[in-house]
């Protein structure tokens, strides 16, 4: 299973478009012309779909009619290639058009469906369509009825609500701005920087620089989004999980825009704001997934069967985070802070097989325990203790057989292969076909590569946000609170504090 | 009318309304662990006692400590923050000057010492600053500190000097925050700085050299 990417259609997809349409609808395809004009109409929005290896080759495509002045939207076409079926692409293209009907503000959306079939037809009731009509014989020269399917999005305020989000947890002030489930902005103040000679986050350096980011990311947040603070329809925040004092600088900054503007907050789970990223790329969270979150400060895997409702923490890291052993094997080496990059570079050229570093937790003895925790401090030492012997032996004055390239590439495939290897057990043992991966860590290039390999070879599709709403911001605590909103879900109290170790499964505090 | 909000968690968690140049609304929470948890309520809280709309504050005035880390910058951020949410203008001023001020004005006029305030800045140290009296503006005039010291050190330093300071036992309020920024601004001495003045470095230690191959860890 591949993943792939839905954008906005243009003129030069046209005959791309042509090839599925002359495909997919034999008898009653449409002119070139037809298309084209349809591709390019003021009133109208296309979207088309490829792989995300191959740009070139279209996969999908869908089209709506939309009449602002009369607020109806028209589906117009939706095809997916032979090969690409069934494999929920035909859903997120429709995800799309719903998208921009809710966008321009469109309040009922119409389609027509061939009677004979019923695939088709229960994709849009799953939707939420319905049959309002039956048109006889109205395919030609099949002579097929169609039926006709209304789509209903209420005109409440709250479909699209204008939601602003802080996250502060760690040593990234975010704020991010959303219009439902559209990102207007994402504004990171990092203060790594800050870190560099300590080698590791240090909490209280983190949270001065969030006081003093607060004020200079919030204007350029609103000045990106091109809105002001009174637009604002409500406030998020991450409480949790976290560094307490960095935390409680976003809740105080939270609370007290909330209340000077009189507007809801919503107190949000970190974790699971990197789950809800997602929305922001493809309009929803397809659940079941698993979600493989690794951070500096984070290695959790988890089960979501629905993204406000159901989170489970199947496991999570019994000693260091991912990227805290890349920051600390990185000073072993010798390298610099952060780890991730640094060893990244160091092991180019390097042989990932030369040295057999412990994969933590692996074994069939640690199955019923630890079946989907991790564990990387023993492998920290591992890489130490071979760094002491090849020391000592220069020291003694013999020979030293050391790489560090080899060095670097054994570590990190050490700890990309526990990590897609739990993640993937996880998929097949839970019987869940999808991988969302969220956190720093997913800057590695190894670990995307590993993952896109094994979920390929194991029919799972693998979802990896943009980088920017992969490591922590504002936007995805933005977007997990209109989530939140959009599903009617009553805003937290001004009681709520910093929760450093709060649960996955509180989504939001109360 | 004019509306101003004081705010200020060096301690605990205190907040003042004054309209008007009068105390309107305060509320003072001692609590020194629920900084978070609190502030949100407790500026409501005073909004709604005092009858007034969050837009309708003008200023907010906020107390810059010195005070131990976490509690500190709660109500900074929450200050920097009301105030861009209410398009209200901000200013910063130093927590044991506000102390002072309520000290200074309630002591006899016969008592004419330095006046010593101190705060309990955790890790057996405090926070102190020295006052000579009040100025004719009405403003308590600092001349040493803030600075953070052990009791005994502090103790020997004035003592070295000579110093026969008058002490306070009074704790930070909302309302003397609020007192404190109006006669600042009388005197046209209300500044625009409001960072943390935390007074010690973040508690963190740089990692040791590397060897040949690295760092050489023994575990």
């Amino acid at each position: 299973m591949t993943s792939f990417t839905i954008r906005v259609a243009a003129e030069s997809d046209l005959d791309e478009i042509m090839r599925i349409e002359n495909d997919s609808f034999q008898s009653d395809a449409w002119s070139v012309q037809n298309m084209h004009d349809e591709i390019v109409g003021a009133e109208k929005f296309y979207v088309v779909a490829h792989s995300t290896e191959d740009e070139n080759t279209l996969i999908g495509y869908a089209g709506l009619a939309k009449s602002v002045d009369t607020s109806q939207g028209d589906i117009q076409t939706i095809a997916v290639s032979n090969e690409h079926r069934s494999k929920g692409l035909g859903r997120e293209l429709m995800h799309r058009l719903i998208a921009e009907c809710r966008r321009v503000r469109i309040s009922e959306v119409f389609l027509e469906v061939r009677a004979d079939n019923p695939i088709a037809q229960e994709l849009y009731v799953k939707l939420g369509f319905e049959q309002i009509d039956l048109r006889k014989r109205y395919y030609q020269p099949d002579n097929v009825d169609a039926i006709v399917m209304r789509l209903t999005l209420e005109a409440q305020s709250n479909l699209e609500p204008l939601v602003l989000g802080i996250e502060s947890s760690c040593d990234e002030t975010g704020i991010g701005i959303v219009r439902g489930n559209t990102l207007l902005a994402n504004v990171i103040s990092s203060s790594m920087q800050m870190h560099v000679r300590f080698g590791g986050v240090v909490p209280e350096v983190a949270a001065r620089a969030h006081l003093e980011a607060l004020k200079s990311t919030l204007d350029e947040a609103l000045a990106k989004a091109k809105v002001s603070l009174n637009e604002i329809d409500a406030i998020a925040v991450a409480n949790g999980p976290g560094l307490a004092g960095a935390l409680m600088v976003g809740i105080a900054a939270a609370k007290a825009l909330a209340v000077s503007l009189d507007k809801p907050i919503y107190a949000v789970n970190h974790l699971v704001g990197h789950v809800g990223v997602d929305v922001l790329e493809r309009g929803q969270v397809e659940t079941p997934t698993i979600a493989l979150l690794v951070s500096g400060g984070h290695t959790s895997l988890l089960l979501v069967r629905d993204l406000i409702d159901d989170v489970e923490l199947l496991g999570e890291t019994i000693d260091d985070a991912a990227g805290e052993a890349f920051d600390k094997v990185a000073r072993v080496l010798g390298l610099n802070y952060p780890g991730g990059p640094e060893i990244d570079r160091a092991a180019e050229g390097g042989d990932p097989q030369a040295i057999r570093f412990p994969r933590a937790l692996t074994l069939p003895k640690d199955m019923d325990r630890h079946r989907y925790d991790f564990s990387f401090s023993g492998l920290k030492t591992a890489v130490a203790r071979h760094v002491e012997v090849a020391q000592a032996k220069l020291e003694a004055g013999e020979e030293v057989d050391f790489n560090i390239a080899d060095v670097a590439a054994s570590f990190r495939e050490a700890v990309v292969d526990v990590l897609v290897g739990k993640a993937v057990k996880a998929c097949l043992e839970h019987k869940v076909p999808r991988l969302l991966l969220g956190g720093g860590v997913v800057a590695n290039r190894r670990l995307r590569e590993v993952a896109q390999q094994r979920c390929d070879e194991n029919k799972i599709e693998l979802r990896i946000p943009a980088l920017s709403l992969c490591t922590d911001n504002g936007a995805m605590i933005a977007a997990l609170g209109a989530q939140l909103i959009m599903a009617n879900r009553a805003p937290s109290s001004l009681n709520f504090g910093a929760d450093s170790t709060l649960s996955v499964t509180t989504v939001q505090s109360a | 009318m004019s509306i101003l909000l004081a705010i200020d968690t060096s301690a605990g968690t205190s907040v003042a309304l004054f309209r008007d140049g009068v105390l309107a609304a305060e509320l003072n929470v001692t609590d020194n662990m629920k900084h978070a948890e609190t502030v949100g309520t407790a500026i409501i809280s005073v909004l709604t006692q005092a009858g007034v709309a969050a837009r309708e504050v003008q200023e907010v005035v906020v107390g810059r400590g010195p005070a131990p880390f976490t509690g500190l910058r709660v109500g900074i951020a929450a200050a920097v923050m009301f105030a861009e949410g209410s398009g209200a203008k901000l200013s910063g001023l130093v927590s044991l000057d506000a102390i002072a001020l309520t000290a200074l004005k309630q002591r006899p006029a016969s008592e004419t010492r330095p006046l010593l305030v101190t705060t309990d800045a955790r890790r057996s140290e405090v926070y102190w600053a020295l006052y000579s009296g009040l100025s004719e503006k009405g403003v308590a005039v600092r001349t040493e500190g803030p600075q953070v010291l052990k009791p005994a050190a502090l103790e020997e330093l004035l003592a070295a000097r000579n110093i026969d300071a008058d002490t306070t036992n009074l704790t930070i309020t909302g309302s003397a925050v609020g007192e404190l920024a109006l006669a600042l601004r009388a005197a046209g001495q209300l500044e625009r700085d409001i960072s943390a003045l935390y007074l010690r470095a973040p508690d963190a230690v740089e990692p040791k050299a590397s060897g040949v191959f690295g760092k050489r860890v023994s575990s």
